[in-house]
């Protein structure tokens, strides 16, 4: 049941999609792999939205470096855990929710673990080898992966459903060279607009999701398109999913 | 004949996009490729290896269907042809 406090605070949006859909966004629990760039407006996006329990999960402590697109983190923040950071911000945004932080690199030996029972997954990552891991745990589960990426005024973001759509590896089935990205903070808060918006809507249950396509956004030309995927049946990760129940953690 | 090739990210920094391309008729795609970035070794580099194979990487779309960069060789253009070239973008 929401609260009058939480009416007062949602009632905007409640206009959209009413009671119903509020406590939906309640009731779910969205885990965040990253609380950088992309983590950041998609963390702080989806706790204003009321989304009920959010778990997000960083490694690294902020650098100053980090302050040109990681809102999270203030320049008082400098040299403090990103998960310390992120909750603080994220509870005073909105005390309404629960915020869970895990200080840990998140790898093949303990992703489905901290996945837990999340309803989906947003990538919020730097790198494809931890993205390709979180594509497992959600193949794994059954659960949504909401994939994005950017790269200086260029971004990318697919939403993913297993057994149903193309997954990661279906769609970059090779990573490419780590290297130090250039970026602006513009891009990874459109981005991350595009993932939290997927987020809702999938939890809402409304809409077109960005399945099977993959959105291609172009800063400096302010030119959004895309291109649409399909699923790989020779793909390593998902190309044997039957859909079958039961291997479900 | 007049093909459309259209690079993003990284690859349209460094060559640009939409660009129409005159090729010889029975030319492949990576032979389309190669020559549309002969204009910058860079963009070059980026996507071919140093034995001129297509970085395991590149996405390579033909009239937007995917195309294996492996098999791309086997493909000849043709007349009209839309060829979009992309790397997997990678930060966050």
């Amino acid at each position: 049941m929401l609260s009058e406090r939480e009416r007062e605070r949602y009632k905007r949006q409640m206009m959209l999609f009413g009671d119903e859909g509020q406590e939906l966004l309640k009731k779910a629990h969205i885990f965040i792999a990253g609380a950088g760039g992309l983590g950041s407006p998609v963390s702080v996006y989806l706790a204003v939205a009321g989304i009920g329990n959010l778990t997000v999960v960083d490694r690294d402590v902020v650098d100053q470096s980090n302050l040109n697109r990681q809102i999270l983190h203030y320049d008082r923040d400098i040299g403090r855990k990103k998960t310390e950071s992120a909750e603080e911000k994220l509870m005073a945004i909105n005390p309404d929710i629960t915020v869970r932080v895990i200080d840990t690199t998140i790898e093949e030996k303990n992703a489905v673990d901290l996945v837990g029972k999340s309803d989906g997954i947003v990538d919020a990552m730097d790198n494809y080898p931890a993205r390709y891991v979180l594509n497992n745990v959600a193949i794994r589960k059954k659960i949504p992966l909401f994939h994005g990426a950017i790269c200086g005024f260029y971004g990318q973001a697919t939403t993913i459903i297993p057994g149903q759509t193309a997954c990661l590896a279906c769609i970059f089935p090779k990573a490419p060279p780590n290297e130090v990205f250039p970026v602006v903070g513009v891009t990874p808060g459109l981005i991350g607009m595009v993932q939290a918006t997927e987020v809702l809507k999938y939890l809402l249950k409304r809409g077109e999701l960005l399945t099977n396509r993959l959105f291609m956004w172009d800063g400096m030309q302010a030119h959004a398109e895309e291109i649409c995927m399909e699923r790989d049946p020779r793909c390593t990760a998902c190309g044997s999913f039957c859909g079958t129940p039961g291997n479900e953690q | 004949m007049k093909v459309r090739v259209r690079f993003f990210a990284r690859f349209r920094e460094l060559l640009g996009t939409d660009i129409i391309a005159e090729v010889a008729e029975r030319t492949t795609l990576p032979d389309l490729i190669k020559q549309v970035a002969q204009k910058n070794i860079e963009g070059h580099h980026a996507i071919f290896d140093e034995h001129g194979q297509f970085r395991e990487y590149v996405i390579l779309m033909r009239n937007a269907r995917r195309i294996d960069t492996a098999d791309a060789a086997k493909n000849v253009v043709a007349d009209g042809d839309e060829i979009a070239v992309f790397p997997p973008v990678a930060g966050g």
